[in-house]
């Protein structure tokens, strides 16, 4: 079975279990891929019926720490190609060098799991300020967020505990998946299943959008003016759901 | 008015003021909507770059001092308004629900009385905090000359208090501020060392300096500083390079804000705080002001190159965060990886630190980047020179146009 392309249904802990798998039995994998993936000719795919181990995250955090773990979860949240021949490099390292492994960059696993890891809780920490939300008349929240990696989940967590007592729905544009809180907990759904109708604002909705608009205006200093600083902090992929920016796109 | 009308009139006059952190907070709450984060969030940036993260605003632009720096002062005809607190707690709700804040910076004009102004400002929040039930970040300004009762008041519901020292010197502020007293601000900053805790001021207090309004040296303003940090626990001076927003013959003429004056003082701020440097290191009465042209460590790493190049496999975490273009996360980072592998240039460059003028003042594994007949003092500064893109010179001579 060396050197095969081995299938896992498209989860976290389905990964895991498949790593965990190919490790315990001596197997080097030549590719892992989720379901979705379309082999070429001179793939020999490989599909396991294993047990999804409910289990084997923690067990993971036992072994290379919370730290490692995390970076570990946020690579597969990301679009990098290879992510799961990362992960796997990752946890057969860190078997050897435990709760250490992070501080071997030297390891091209371990530089990348970095740099990746880095740039999705960038984009989550971004996300936290840059959400919009709106309010529908019947006082539910709205809000749509498009961003390069998976992370509506860990944004929503943020909005669970920030705005535990309303109703909101946040909306993954690009994946078409929406998170739905009500008030105790969230749901992701597919947007095959679920949809928002077309919504005109309210007036209550548009008097306190113009305030905001007019306090971003008056903030800053004219005499200060600083496009590229700007730009730098806030890139311009931010600003299409962005109510403060609509003037400016 | 209109509600629209006063919130621009109050955040106009309140933008001058720096500090927009949210951050350091930790507070347990049973609060019905809201709470911090640690890391603290920038909900926006502004036209000028600077983050947006509080809903920054005075309670009210009349003011019955006249400093002459202030868009506020009682001799400008300007339009004023006041908010009521029901208008703050509605715009601050209707913002924070919709994600477009972190919390509320409340600053005000003092009006009547500092108790006066000070029992409003408690009025607004406590409506936020205890009808609300708000637990987002709330930064408030303590009026100087307010009792001791209201200050306590006032610290029990806010996760930051602040007061501003406006100016380093006493002779600055007997200038510009007439009306203000140092040593009321100093009582605030100390009532607020002595009593803060889990329940009170959370996130600490912070102070504010403007930069280039009076004729004071650098050196006036780190030592000033450096004094806050040691005799109040400050978390952050802020420096706000002066805008010139009213005429006055005590005032200087300046075409642009000293922009890259207060970036120096923030760079030398930062080394103070993390990285072990003393005002005495960095200027002298001799030499009071930062070079504007290259950044205050890389200035000061050339004026002592006997103590370098310094060996990264070998330097201990103080000598490496004398390195310029090592900061604290890339010195902790080598600490950590030398222990386990051989490091290389190549990798200084994956753990953050930053070669272009770091690889100067250092050798790795006993080597210099180049041949090492060229570590002298002449060929490093203009080759930084060089690596730094130094903008046009005519910036630089913003600071001279005093007129007297």
């Amino acid at each position: 079975m060396n050197n095969g392309c081995f299938i896992y249904e498209d989860t976290f802990l389905s990964l895991l279990t498949l790593i965990d798998y190919l490790l315990k039995n001596n197997i080097k994998p030549a590719n892992i891929k989720n379901n979705s993936y379309f082999p070429n000719l001179l793939d020999q795919v490989i599909h396991l019926e294993l047990k999804e181990n409910k289990n084997i995250f923690k067990e993971l955090i036992s072994v290379i720490g919370p730290l490692a773990s995390r970076a570990v979860y946020y690579v597969f949240l990301s679009t990098e190609e290879n992510k799961e021949l990362i992960i796997y490099y990752v946890i057969l390292n860190g078997y050897k060098y435990k709760e250490q492994i992070l501080t071997h960059r030297n390891l091209r696993c371990i530089s990348k799991t970095i740099k990746i890891s880095k740039y999705v809780a960038h984009e989550i920490h971004k996300y936290k300020g840059f959400l919009r939300f709106q309010e529908f008349e019947n006082n539910l929240l709205y809000a749509e967020i498009e961003p390069v990696n998976k992370i509506l989940e860990l944004i929503s967590n943020h909005f669970k505990q920030r705005l535990k007592n309303e109703y909101w729905i946040i909306k993954d544009v690009g994946r078409n998946i929406f998170c739905l809180y009500d008030k105790k907990k969230y749901y992701i759904v597919s947007g095959n299943e679920f949809s928002i109708n077309e919504h005109i604002k309210s007036n209550h909705e548009l008097e306190i959008e113009e305030l905001w608009k007019s306090f971003y205006k008056t903030i800053g200093i004219q005499e200060r003016k600083n496009d590229r600083c700007r730009m730098n902090f806030m890139p311009k992929k931010y600003w299409k759901y962005m109510l403060e920016m609509e003037d400016e796109l | 008015m209109e509600l629209k009308e006063k919130l621009c009139i109050l955040a106009d006059s309140a933008k001058y003021d720096a500090s927009c952190s949210s951050s350091g907070s930790k507070r347990n709450t049973n609060s019905k909507i809201g709470n911090v984060a640690a890391s603290g969030i920038c909900h926006s940036f502004a036209s000028d770059g600077r983050c947006i993260s509080l809903l920054k605003i005075l309670l009210t632009n009349c003011c019955i001092f006249d400093c002459k720096y202030c868009l506020n002062r009682k001799s400008n005809t300007i339009k004023r308004a006041i908010f009521t607190p029901e208008e703050i707690c509605e715009i601050t709700l209707n913002f924070y629900r919709r994600n477009y804040i972190e919390g509320l910076f409340l600053s005000s004009g003092i009006l009547k009385s500092p108790d006066y102004t000070m029992e409003l400002l408690i009025k607004t929040i406590r409506l936020l905090r205890n009808k609300y039930h708000f637990g987002g970040y709330i930064h408030a300004k303590a009026i100087p000359g307010a009792s001791e009762k209201l200050l306590k008041e006032l610290g029990a519901l806010v996760d930051r208090l602040s007061a501003n020292i406006e100016l380093p010197t006493e002779n600055g502020l007997k200038l510009l501020a007439p009306n203000k007293d140092s040593s009321k601000v100093h009582k605030i900053m100390n009532y607020v060392k002595n009593n803060r805790n889990q329940k009170f001021v959370p996130a600490g207090q912070s102070t504010q300096m403007i930069i280039g309004a009076t004729k004071e040296s650098d050196w006036d303003i780190m030592t000033k500083s450096s004094h806050l940090y040691n005799e109040y626990n400050l978390k952050r001076v802020f420096y706000s390079a002066y805008v010139p927003v009213n005429k006055d013959t005590y005032l200087p003429s300046l075409e642009k804000p000293p922009l890259i004056r207060e970036n120096r003082l923030y760079q030398a701020d930062f080394l103070l705080r993390f990285y072990h440097f003393k005002v005495n290191d960095l200027l002298s009465p001799d030499n009071p002001n930062f070079n504007i042209l290259v950044d205050p460590k890389a200035d000061w790493a050339l004026r002592h190159l006997k103590e370098f190049p310094k060996e990264i496999l070998t330097s201990s975490y103080y000598d490496l965060l004398k390195i310029p273009g090592i900061g604290v996360k890339s010195a902790k980072r080598i600490i950590q990886s030398r222990r386990v592998f051989k490091l290389c240039f190549n990798d200084l460059k994956k753990m953050g630190v930053v070669l272009k003028r770091a690889k100067y003042f250092i050798t790795c594994g006993g080597k210099y980047f180049i041949d090492s007949n060229l570590f002298k003092k002449d060929f490093i500064e203009k080759n930084l020179m060089l690596e730094e893109k130094i903008p046009e010179k005519k910036e630089f001579e913003q600071l001279r146009l005093f007129n007297e």
